[in-house]
């Protein structure tokens, strides 16, 4: 028996399942085509028993292939009332599949030199700008990064203790509306600013849904210095709502 | 002087910002015979392969281009602040030679053959423009049909899709990982 100590390997290192198989095909010295299905079930289900994180999406596909292989072990088991004709081998979609996965894993470690190669060799046409001193780095944000910062900010109400009053209804046109009209007159919005100027939960949230719409329709365009940071909301010019 | 053939073509090839192609070549420079032109090329390739510049002409996404030689890559990268470029995932460059090799293919037939789930790494590929989606397929449920674009050539050097990795190369690297697992057999 091997001891445990001899593949102490993290989930990381596979990218998933037929990683894993190819892995103990090869750790036990196997012929891919006359895979010993007992042996390699227990190897895997061992594995799978062994490691420390569980990443639930990756689980089910790794699972799946556990089940596979119990499904092609019961098979070579059951008593038949015909034997197997030569070429029906119950193992033979894991093998194929396995057979193409070893042939692409091939093609990725010729790429990966390619790639190494390339990325050596520099042209002049991806010269990325390199950024002027003392001028902000300015990203148009994504929403991703809009909802982290509405996180953070909904974070920090919250330990304001913010007092919530019922009985207000906002309405996100109204809010966009009052977005606008400010950003026509001051032109830039702290976003963060303006947050937290809000006098209500209510009013805080529906101020962030109005950003969202108003970046959704291309009315303005919403800026981040660097990521957590906060955000600068401006027009968009000759957005036909301004008419 | 009259300007020397093989002068002009460097010329352009020098203003080109993509891989410039040898029909292109041959079409600026059409009062020449198409022979001269291809052998000019082959020649200002060889000279430029020849050492004491910091750059070279390769041939790359179908095209010839200008670009600094490898051993030059660390003062480049000081030069733009790169630390280094980032490099695909072992997901991506799974995914991306599943569609390199079964093109056109689907998300499901990708999914399938890795075993794994592959949307996620779809999305970050189309993101880099590697692959595109070329139609539907004409099957239940109407999926997209994924390829590799020319980004995608010109990103492993290659020119065209008949230069990946062939069967045989891939056979050796096979070959090459028995023998050395023979070897470790005591």
């Amino acid at each position: 028996m091997e001891t445990s100590e001899s593949y102490q390997v993290r989930l990381e290192v596979f990218e998933g399942p037929l990683d894993l198989l190819l892995f103990l095909i090869r750790k036990k010295k196997i012929d891919i085509h006359n895979i010993p299905i007992a042996v390699i079930t227990r190897e895997y289900l061992d594995y799978l028993g062994r490691k420390e994180q569980i990443n639930l999406d990756r689980e089910a596909e790794f699972v799946l292939i556990a089940a596979l292989l119990i499904h092609i072990k019961s098979q070579l088991l059951l008593p038949r009332e015909e034997p197997l004709l030569a070429g029906e081998d119950p193992r033979r979609f894991l093998v194929d599949q396995l057979v193409e996965f070893q042939k692409i894993k091939a093609a990725c470690s010729l790429l990966k030199e390619r790639e190494e190669e390339q990325l050596s060799l520099w042209t002049r046409e991806i010269l990325p700008p390199l950024p002027e001193p003392g001028e902000p780095d300015l990203v148009e944000v994504s929403l991703f990064d809009l909802a982290e910062t509405f996180f953070v900010l909904m974070k920090r109400k919250e330990a304001e203790n913010f007092k919530v009053v019922r009985g207000k209804d906002y309405s996100l046109e109204e809010k966009m509306n009052e977005i606008i009209a400010q950003l026509e007159k001051e032109k830039v919005l702290d976003f963060l600013e303006y947050f937290s100027r809000q006098e209500t939960l209510e009013g805080a949230i529906v101020s962030f849904f109005s950003l969202l719409e108003l970046i959704k329709a291309r009315l303005v365009i919403a800026v981040q210095e660097q990521l957590f940071q906060t955000i600068k909301v401006w027009l968009r010019k000759q957005s036909p709502m301004r008419q | 002087m009259a300007p020397d053939l093989k002068e002009i073509i460097e010329a352009l090839i020098f203003v080109s910002l993509e891989p410039l192609s040898l029909e292109k070549i041959k079409e600026t420079l059409a009062d020449h015979p198409p022979e001269e032109v291809e052998q000019t090329l082959q020649e200002l390739l060889r000279d430029s392969a020849a050492p004491g510049r910091g750059i070279a002409i390769i041939q790359s996404g179908g095209g010839y281009i200008f670009t600094t030689r490898r051993e030059f890559d660390p003062w480049v990268r000081r030069f733009l602040k790169i630390d280094r470029k980032s490099k695909l995932t072992s997901a991506s460059l799974e995914t991306l030679s599943i569609i390199a090799y079964h093109q056109p293919i689907t998300l499901s037939e990708i999914s399938a053959l890795r075993n794994v789930d592959s949307s996620y790494t779809i999305k970050t590929l189309l993101e880099k423009k590697l692959i595109k989606i070329t139609g539907r397929k004409k099957s239940p449920g109407n999926p997209l049909i994924y390829r590799t674009t020319e980004r995608f050539l010109a990103y492993f050097g290659l020119n065209s899709l008949e230069e990946l990795p062939t069967e045989e190369e891939i056979a050796r690297i096979l070959g090459e990982e028995k023998t050395v697992e023979q070897e470790q057999k005591p």
